[in-house]
Formats: C-alpha cells, structure tokens, sequence
C-alpha cells in the first residue's frame, strides 16, 4: 500500500484512506493480540509492535514528503500517525520510543493547524509522558490543553484526561473540587484530595491502599504518593497554626507524625522531612539542632503551593 | 505464512491487509532473540524444530580447545599445571571454558558439536562460580572478573541460540547477575581500564531484565529476591517502581520487596536519613546492589541539611551526622570539607551559599564501603554468589 501510497507525488487525497486503513490495522492487532492471549500463545505485545512497524512505514512516506506544495502535502497525514502509534506504545509500555515522534512534531510547521480532535489527542499523550518523566509543568500545559479543548460531548475522554490532569494539579498544589470529581465519576480522588489538604497523612495511605489497584492500573499511584511531600507541609503548617509562635519545638512535629501513625519516625527523620521542605521553598526558615527548634520566618512561612515550583 | 489463531471472519476480512503485511507471521522466539541485544545471534525466523541442540559435553568444544592451543590463546587459568613455562602451554580439559565470540559473518555459531546443552551450561556457571569466582587463591581478583565475565557471556550465548528457557535458564541468570552485583561492588573503585561499572551494567541490566522475564514465565522460587535486587539496583526508576506495583500480590507483599519498595520511597519522598536506616536491613546482595547509590544519598542528605540548618549561628555537631549518614566521625567529617562545609572543632556550620554539589575527588566511595562490608562477615563468595545464606 504504501508504495502506491507513495508513488503519488504531490497528492494525498489518499490519506483520508489511509487513515482508515491504519486505523484497522491497529484495532485489528489489537483484538489479535487479546485472542492469542487468551490462548496463551505468543509473546505479549508482538502483533501491537508489528502494527506499529507498519505505521511508522507510513509514518516516514508522511514525513519525508518535502516536494509537495503544503496543501497537498502528505505531512497532514503525520499527526493521525502519531497519535496511533501513540497508543500502541502506551500500550504497551515502550514510552521511550515517542520521543522521536514528540521531536518530528515539536519541529513541524504545521503543528498547530492540525484538526483539534487530532491535537488534543496528541496532547493527551505528549502530556501522560511529561508527567511519567516528572515534568509536571508541562504536563498540566498539554493535559490542560486536551481537557479544555476536548468537545463537551465527549464526557468519556474528559474522564481519561483528568486521571491524569488531577494528580498533576494536585501536586503543583491545586485541589479539584469534589462537585468536579462527582461529575466525572472520579470519587476515587475524594479522600485523596481531602487528606492532602488537611495534612492527614493516615488519611492519605488509606485512600492510596482503598484505590491501590485503580490507581495502580491507571499508573498514577507513584504520582500520588510524591503527594505525601505537600502533605507533610499542610500538617507542619497546622502544627504552626496551633502553636501560634516561630519557634517551634521539633518535638511538637514529632508528635503530629506519630498521631498520623508514621512507622518508628524519630527526631532526625523529623530534622531530615523539614529540612528537605525548606529546601524545596515550602517552608520559609531554618532548624536550630542546638536548640531542637525550626525558626520560621515571620512573613509568610509557609508560602502558597502554587507560588512554589 | 499465516497468522494462525485469530478468528476466521476476520481475517477474511481484512484478507487483502494481510498481504500487505507479511511479516506479521514472523517467528515470535526469532522476536525474543532480536531482543536479546547484542547476544544475538544465528539467522532470523528459524522454525521451531531447526533449533539447535548442543551435543558438547565438556565446558569447552574440543575444536575450541586445540585451536586456542595451537593459536596460544589460553587464559592462565586453564593452563594444565606444570606446563606454563612450555612454548606451547597445554590445556586442561577440566579448566578450560569457551569463549565468548562475537557474531560474524560467514561464522556458524549452531554447530551441535559447538554448543553446550543446558546441563553442561549450569555445571559451567557452578565451575565458574566455585572454582574460580570464590577461589582464594586466584589473584587478582580483576582478572577473576574479566575471566568469569567472559564465560558467563559465552555461557548466556549458547542458551539464546538454543534458545534455553525455564528452570535451567533461571539458575544460570541468577548466579550471573548476583555475580555482576557483586563485582559492582567489590571493584567499585578499579581502574577503568579492569573493570568499567558501565559495561558491567549495561551486562547486569539485561541479565536482569531476561531473568525478571522468565519469571512472568513461571518458574518463580526466587523472584521475590530478585524484584528486590532490580528495585534496590535502580532506585528512584519509575519504570522499575511501575512494573514492581504489577506484580502478584504475593511477589509484592513479600519481605524483600516490601523492604525495597520501603527504600524507593524513602527515596522518592526525599528521606535520606530514612533510606540509610533501612539500608542497615538489608542483606548483604541488596546492599551490593544499593551500593552504587550511597554516595549521593549521603550527599543528598548534606545538601538538604545545608539548607535547613543554614544560619549563621548554628552548629551541628559531626559526630551527630556522622550517625545519620553511617560513617564513622572521621568520614562524616572530611566528606563535609569535601563538599565545601566548614568544620569547626566538632561541630558543621551549614550554609546553603557553601554547599558545592561537585565534590572533590579525593572522597572514594571505596571509604565508605563500611556499611556493606560489615554484611558480609563470614560469608563466603560462593556462597553469596549460590544465594545461599
């Protein structure tokens, strides 16, 4: 296919049929690979990648049209592609080999007058990969994008968005409202979201353990616990509240760690999750080991979430 | 070339599709074996029953054995006693072991008479394991390593062209990468030139990765032990992390990986002094493995505490920190200066502003080693490398 696919310089009326080719393919591998599983045969995930071997095919006939003029060019086709083999690789766990992909995008000049439908999609994906590489700034931008552009009919890719838009949010300190959470059927985040912002750290392994296996599938359950950090803050921050003064006993942190049933926590782990905390800016001031006190700041000690990247 | 188990309806209806693609009925083990990296080997999309069995029933083919002699390209540690000195030293058929060769063109590796069967393969791991690895009197122990590095390629290639799996397979790889952990560990420090961690790694990775495969295979007694050693061996991988969460519960809630994910998340949330706690309950193995991370833990610790205790008036006694890093007060104590922190008497004076990431050289990890060294205690490398403690 491709070879006549190719052989058409400076036309690509047939991409409306590839489109639709490539897309059964996948499908087709993918219920290919769903019924050699059931029987037990062959290797997980080998009809997937010989899927994708054929969409990069394609792929490269798209990418490598330079000649044609841009309106009948072939490079329209490349996004679609992309966002296939997107969701082969996703997959099947292979995220490493989107970069190349993510690259011949970010430096194409047609990147933004793609169809939205196509865009948000790619943005879908490009967005789970930042936050899985730890880029969260990035990845709120692109999950952002997605959602907000996404049609309002479409609840189902809404939903799909925000599993992963929310525990970003949450991270970069803002929390979803439960209204929202009901309306998207993502209760699950209820008891997360509200620990996080009580400091309640029991809280907070209990609702991880309730939706472990949720979480787990989604592949978000280790985003979730880098939450803990900002926990610790809200609680170290209520400890402050309570005390109503700057110099604060490290014993007093002791204290709120063990009421939240922290395993054999002791001073010096106290010394370490603070000093960690102010050098990571969510808390304004320095530990006194002579004196077993933090010495906070008198102007906003503990500065907003969102202030602190 | 059919793609043979899907369902017929579809396949009718895709039947042009298929035509296009004909490589979708490629050989799924020729799949597996490409995968293998560079222990590749033999032509791609060989059927099943051409496979090759091997008929060498010693740890070295006996056409290896006369050209190496010839060629004199024994390793002295399969010399026939007495005649080193000789022009052409002999072989001792009991001490010599096949070498790894790299693919060539126009070279057949899957000769039957070439290839050690399973068996023959895991007597050679256990020869080069007691009687060489552990071997008291073999020295230096870099030249063990190039040596035991070497066969045990050699060992890993007849099992791909064989295309060895299960049981046998397993014992072989486990005793491979407890071997490459070890060596981490006990040549951290050589000259580049003897041992490079990144080969070593590169060689660990993928042992590791093969075994971790086997085991999703069945097969199974040890995998607790090793999912532990792959968390510990790369601490703070998400993709580790992800795949350890997949696990069957009864592999995840295990001992060991409880303990390692404990670890990983230590390390995630930033803990160091949590992290180096519970490195004191590892096993000596997963100490090895976790080894190569100490020294930035550690560091980690210096650079959070430079910025929590950073005011001018405080001080932190070393002996203290020397406590939460496991060193001796010493230790703590030039690790600090090494890192641009002022040492007054006995106490740090934490500054932020002081605080340099890059330390200078003079700090080796091999100082450190204490921590680990102290596992070992009397148990011996056979031992260790057998996995039986």
């Amino acid at each position: 296919m491709f070879t006549a696919f190719q052989a058409h310089k400076e036309e690509n009326w047939a991409l409306s049929m590839m489109f639709a080719v490539t897309l059964d393919l996948r499908i087709f591998a993918n219920n290919a690979e769903q019924q050699l599983q059931k029987k037990g045969k062959g290797k997980v995930g080998d009809m997937l990648e010989k899927a994708a071997e054929q969409l990069m095919s394609c792929f490269r006939v798209c990418a490598s049209d330079n000649r044609a003029g841009i309106e009948d060019s072939k490079k329209w086709g490349m996004l679609f592609l992309v966002n296939q083999l997107f969701k082969i690789y996703f997959k099947i766990n292979k995220l490493h080999l989107c970069k190349p992909l993510i690259r011949a995008i970010d430096s194409s000049n047609l990147k933004d007058d793609y169809s939205m439908a196509q865009r948000v999609t790619y943005k879908y994906y490009v967005g789970r990969k930042a936050m899985f590489d730890s880029d969260f700034k990035l990845a709120e931008e692109y999950l952002s994008f997605s959602f907000q552009h996404s049609h309002r009919s479409c609840q189902r890719n809404k939903r799909l968005i925000l599993i992963y838009l929310l525990p970003v949010k949450m991270l970069l300190g803002h929390m979803p409202t439960n209204q929202l959470l009901k309306k998207y059927d993502l209760l699950q985040f209820a008891d997360v979201t509200k620990a996080v912002s009580e400091g309640n750290l029991l809280l907070l392994n209990e609702a991880l353990a309730k939706h472990e296996t949720f979480f787990i599938r989604c592949g978000i359950f280790l985003i979730l616990e880098k939450l803990k950090i900002i926990t610790y803050r809200n609680l170290f921050k209520k400890v402050y509240h309570l005390l109503k003064t700057h110099q604060l006993p490290l014993g007093a942190f002791l204290v709120a760690l063990k009421m939240m049933q922290m395993e054999d926590v002791d001073i010096d782990e106290v010394q370490c999750i603070l000093a960690n905390l102010i050098y990571m800016g969510h808390i304004k001031g320095y530990i006194s080991h002579q004196h077993q006190k933090l010495v906070v700041s008198k102007q906003n000690p503990f500065p907003p979430l969102s202030s602190v990247s | 070339m059919n793609i043979e188990p899907v369902n017929n309806k579809m396949c009718t209806h895709l039947t042009p599709l298929k035509q296009k693609f004909p490589t979708c009925s490629m050989n799924r083990k020729s799949r597996w074996e490409k995968r293998r990296g560079q222990e590749r080997h033999g032509p791609e999309a060989k059927p099943e029953d051409s496979v090759p069995h091997g008929t060498c029933t010693t740890m070295c083919p006996i056409s290896e054995v006369r050209r190496r002699e010839t060629q004199r390209q024994l390793h002295c540690f399969e010399i026939e006693r007495g005649t080193e000195n000789e022009h052409m030293p002999r072989a001792d058929l009991s001490r010599t072991v096949k070498e790894y060769s790299r693919p060539a063109a126009g070279k057949d590796s899957t000769r039957a008479c070439d290839l050690r069967p399973p068996d023959v393969l895991f007597k050679t791991v256990c020869y080069l394991v007691d009687e060489i690895a552990a071997s008291p009197t073999l020295q230096p122990w870099t030249e063990v390593y190039s040596f035991v590095f070497d066969r045990l390629r050699s060992v890993r290639q007849d099992m791909v062209i064989q295309r060895v799996s299960g049981r046998k397979c397993v014992a072989v790889l486990e005793r491979t990468v407890r071997f490459h952990l070890y060596a981490s560990y006990r040549l951290c420090g050589a000259p580049l030139r003897l041992f490079d961690p990144h080969i070593n790694d590169t060689h660990l990775q993928e042992c590791l990765s093969w075994l971790l495969e086997c085991y999703n295979e069945g097969q199974c007694e040890h995998q607790a032990e090793f999912q532990a050693l792959s968390l510990l061996y790369n601490l703070g991988s998400t993709r580790t992390l992800q795949r350890a969460l997949e696990l069957p519960e009864k592999v995840r809630l295990s001992p060991p990986v409880q303990l390692a994910l404990a670890v990983n998340r230590a390390y995630m949330e930033c803990n160091p002094v949590r992290l180096l706690r519970l490195a004191q309950k590892l096993d000596f193995i997963q100490a090895c493995a976790l080894h190569r991370h100490l020294l930035s833990c550690r560091r980690d610790l210096l650079l959070l505490y430079s910025h929590g205790h950073n005011s001018r008036n405080c001080r932190f006694p070393i002996q203290k920190l020397a406590d939460v890093l496991y060193l001796e007060g010493s230790l703590a104590d030039q690790l600090c200066q090494a890192h641009g922190l002022q040492v007054t008497g006995d106490c740090v004076v934490f500054s932020k502003a002081s605080f340099s990431e890059s330390p200078c050289k003079e700090m080796q990890c091999t100082q450190m080693h204490k921590l680990v060294d102290d596992k070992q205690q009397d148990l011996s490398v056979g031992k260790i490398l057998h996995g039986i403690v």
